[in-house]
């Protein structure tokens, strides 16, 4: 079953189109890493489906209905990011009271020893708490509300190395206790990539690519040697990345569908082959090399 | 185990292998349960859909069979199956980047071999 349901959804502020003609589909109870560059779109997304913002056009559907002003939706989701409103009168303690009224399948056992564990006290107030124990106190709700559809927006922003991991492992272990919806967005995919079943990589408000965390892995591959060996193999091929080494060598990404025979042939031409990891070619593949202005090499000479 | 997460083997394979080695030193034996995905998922904190991908791609080499709705056992011919798999796929490869590391270095065959019984006379050694 379906959750989540765009059909070229765009969102427009003042005429730029932070989504742009977008569309995608996520399936039910699976834990999706959204990722993109600063600006790509992932924010407005994220709040678009939890009926925060109102799309422009397009069609948007979340459990079956459109998101902005449905209490369904509103009920059965929870959005997590730095910005949470928690009234500003209440004690941590008095939120978590509070949010225990909001969401049917709010767990106290939960909130309470993650509460404990990460060295919480009730009588705390939120806008008193660092950068990285606001991101876990909102953490410790986003997971606690077990809601159908659970949206992360950079839930790991001023937490310390520990405590990333803590997260990464507390969001799997209760995703294989409760499996909901889970949609996290991050700009370090390396941490979170085991965690993940999808990954969906947004670029200037469109989708770039949705897929398995397995088949993003093996996507791509890695060759390296002399320049003048590797052109006849590139002849028909587009390249997603180039570097030049040294002199006359070459780093070069491109898909990985190379057949038994050409693997054997570049082998024994002395041609390296290295995997291309999920984050290294998300940022191949979203590289502004294409905004005019050149490259950053090209600025910097 | 602990997971190698550079890239170089993929998660899925590194679960399956991890699996077939278990059967191997006769931690699983033929018949018995493996673990579920979920199991594999929290051991080794990893989505289960990629432990998933690693059970099927041994239920469909014929290492472990299926049995509805209680999970996967290990085959009668599981550890036959996996010992001609690495013989004929692994040890193979293995076996040309060796040949190739001895033609870039000018070794003769002669050579190659007796380096080869060499080693394995040094492990029998140290076995007794």
């Amino acid at each position: 079953m379906n959750i989540i349901e765009c059909r070229q959804l765009t969102k427009a502020y003042r005429g730029f189109k932070a989504l742009d003609q977008f569309s995608c589909t996520i399936e039910e109870n699976k834990l999706v890493g959204l990722v993109g560059r600063n600006g790509a779109g992932k924010t407005t997304l994220m709040k678009v489906l939890s009926g925060m913002l109102k799309e422009t056009s397009g069609e948007v559907k979340v459990f079956s209905h459109r998101p902005f002003n449905s209490l369904l939706v509103s009920a059965n989701s929870i959005f997590i990011d730095d910005q949470m409103n928690f009234p500003t009168a209440l004690s941590l303690a008095e939120i978590l009271e509070e949010s225990s009224k909001f969401y049917e399948h709010w767990n106290e056992e939960l909130a309470w020893h993650l509460f404990d564990y990460f060295g919480f006290h009730k009588k705390e107030y939120h806008k008193n708490l660092s950068k990285g124990k606001e991101s876990t106190f909102n953490m410790i709700v986003g997971l606690a509300a077990r809601c159908p559809l659970t949206i992360f927006d950079e839930p790991t922003t001023g937490m310390d190395a520990a405590v990333r991991k803590d997260f990464y492992r507390i969001l799997l272990k209760d995703y294989l206790a409760y499996p909901r919806t889970i949609l996290l967005s991050t700009h370090h995919l390396e941490e979170v990539e085991d965690q993940l079943e999808e990954v969906l990589l947004l670029n200037r408000g469109r989708e770039v690519l949705h897929m398995s965390i397995e088949e993003l892995r093996e996507f791509a591959i890695g060759l390296k040697g002399k320049r003048e060996v590797l052109a006849p193999y590139l002849a028909d091929r587009q390249p997603i990345y180039t570097e030049a080494f040294g002199m006359d060598e070459e780093y070069i990404v491109t898909r990985n569908n190379l057949s038994q025979k050409e693997k054997q042939d570049m082998k024994r031409e002395g041609i390296q082959f290295s995997g291309v990891s999920a984050s290294d070619l998300c940022i191949y593949l979203t590289s502004s090399g294409s905004h005019k202005g050149g490259t950053l090499d090209d600025i910097l000479n | 185990m602990i997971l190698n997460t550079d890239g170089t083997m993929p998660i899925y394979l590194q679960i399956a292998a991890w699996i077939e080695n278990e059967i191997l030193n006769g931690g699983l034996a033929a018949d018995e349960k493996v673990y579920s995905q979920y199991k594999l998922a929290d051991m080794y904190n990893i989505n289960p859909a990629t432990a998933a991908k690693g059970l099927t791609k041994l239920a469909e080499e014929g290492i472990l069979y299926d049995r509805r709705g209680i999970g996967k056992f290990v085959s009668s011919e599981a550890i036959k199956i996996i010992k001609d798999k690495r013989k004929n796929h692994t040890l193979k490869s293995m076996v040309e980047d060796l040949v190739q590391e001895a033609e870039r270095l000018d070794m003769s065959e002669e050579e190659l071999i007796s380096l080869i019984k060499e080693t394995k006379n040094r492990n029998k050694g140290g076995e007794e």
